[in-house]
């Protein structure tokens, strides 16, 4: 009696592993891709975020002041938004202070040609068509797969707290690639990126030249950046 | 008899306890290694020579509040000797201690966790940066080499206790991805059937 008890519970915890074990996935839907459309889309916004926590540490304090105890649910939301919004108006500030001149290149479309760069370096696909619209007509049929790309935000970000404190240039860029006609998303990515170099505030809001290139620098890593993580994706074929 | 079985189990947990808290577990799972651009290359008997340690600290970052020094469980070497190692056989190439086509030596420049204090969140920024040099394992001549960075910047809650671990995960699989990737490192490694055919 007390083996049978035992094959049964062996056979439920077997039985319970086979069912959970997940499938093995099937080759990626974007295996056979060799002919892509790159889509420069999307709004970008310039801002130096800075993480600090000045403006709302005298909120945070008063928080934390016993009498005030009981509606610390009820005030935090409101101190986080008092907080965004001081933080928005130093945004503003800082933004004109480390305005730069790209000479008209939409970071948009200085991430789209280093992603182009870096797949036709990986001759990986036998077309690779940029498109500032939507491909119509042939173009569009053509195209086995859409990447659309979209800078959503850049500038400098504060890295390292010091005196005086480090940042770097950053690029939040994303890219998702879609089959023309069913509009079926075949893969997508999000990549925050960050140049390697960390230099004081004032190395950027002095040198006008240099911001430039550290910008353009850190938008052709963000290409390289989401090409690397699709080729990463996509099985080597072999 | 029991008090005395009770006892070990207070000291083995207290002693997991410790183990938990000695260091970030950082590492590159096994199970989020893909083939890539790096399998085509035909497969190379490759050995990892010497992971040198070139920062000048041994702690990766330090604690916002405590001022602790924040540091691995296992040596940043051993991390990234293991990360390319996976990232090799996963790819086809076989990592021998033996005879080999081509060793790859690496040096780790940078193992560090910045964490910057916010109003209601902490902004964390990981970076790995290696550099990998290829010798021909015949000749011993250089073929190829480069430097890797990866960066993570990630905002999270003060209390989000793997936060800190994750950030530099990632940080260390974007370095990874991008040697599997490498167009120019997969030709080099191409290259060398052609010099060793000769």
């Amino acid at each position: 009696m007390r083996a049978v008890a035992v094959l049964l519970v062996l056979a439920v915890a077997l039985s319970g592993c086979a069912s959970s074990a997940p499938p093995r996935p099937a080759a990626r839907p974007f295996d056979h891709v060799r002919q892509l459309a790159i889509v420069v889309s999307g709004e970008s916004r310039f801002s130096v975020l800075e993480h600090r926590a000045e403006p709302g540490r005298t909120f945070d304090e008063v928080l934390k002041w016993g009498v005030l105890s009981p509606y610390q649910a009820l005030l935090r939301p409101v101190a986080e938004l008092v907080h965004k919004g001081v933080n928005w108006l130093l945004d503003v500030d800082r933004k004109a202070d480390a305005a730069v001149d790209l000479g008209g290149i939409a970071p948009r479309s200085v991430v789209s040609a280093a992603f182009v760069q870096a797949l036709e370096a990986s001759a990986r696909f036998d077309e690779i068509q940029i498109y500032a619209r939507e491909p119509l007509g042939e173009d569009r049929r053509r195209a086995e797969a859409i990447v659309r790309i979209s800078v959503p935000a850049w500038g400098l970000v504060r890295v390292r707290e010091g005196e005086p404190d480090l940042v770097s240039a950053f690029a939040d860029a994303r890219a998702e690639m879609v089959a023309p006609g069913s509009g079926v998303a075949l893969w997508e990515a999000a990549e925050d990126v960050t140049d390697p170099e960390r230099l004081p505030l004032k190395s950027f809001t002095g040198d006008r030249d240099f911001t430039r290139q550290q910008l353009i620098d850190v938008l052709q890593r963000a290409g390289h950046r989401l090409a690397s993580e699709l080729l990463y994706a996509r099985s080597a074929g072999r | 008899m029991s008090a005395r079985r009770s006892l070990w189990l207070v000291v083995l947990l207290a002693a997991a306890g410790c183990a938990s808290t000695a260091g970030l577990d950082v590492g590159y799972p096994e199970a989020g290694v893909n083939r890539s651009l790096l399998a085509s290359s035909p497969a190379r008997r490759v050995a990892i020579g010497p992971v040198t340690d070139r920062r000048t600290e041994a702690r990766i970052g330090v604690e916002l509040e405590s001022k602790k020094d924040v540091v691995t469980r296992r040596p940043v070497t051993e991390i990234v000797r293991e990360a390319l190692a996976l990232e090799l056989g996963k790819n086809g190439h076989v990592v021998t201690s033996g005879a080999t086509d081509v060793v790859l030596s690496a040096a780790v420049e940078e193992f560090w966790l910045d964490a910057i204090s916010g109003y209601s969140n902490v902004h964390y920024v990981g970076k790995v940066a290696i550099a990998l040099v290829l010798t021909d394992g015949r000749g011993g001549q250089r073929v190829f080499a480069r430097r890797y960075v990866g960066i993570k910047r990630r905002l999270a809650e003060p209390d989000a206790r793997d936060v800190p671990r994750e950030v530099m995960d990632a940080a260390l699989a974007r370095a990874m991805h991008d040697v599997a990737t490498d167009a120019e490192l997969v030709r080099a490694l191409t290259r060398l059937t052609t010099a060793a055919a000769r």
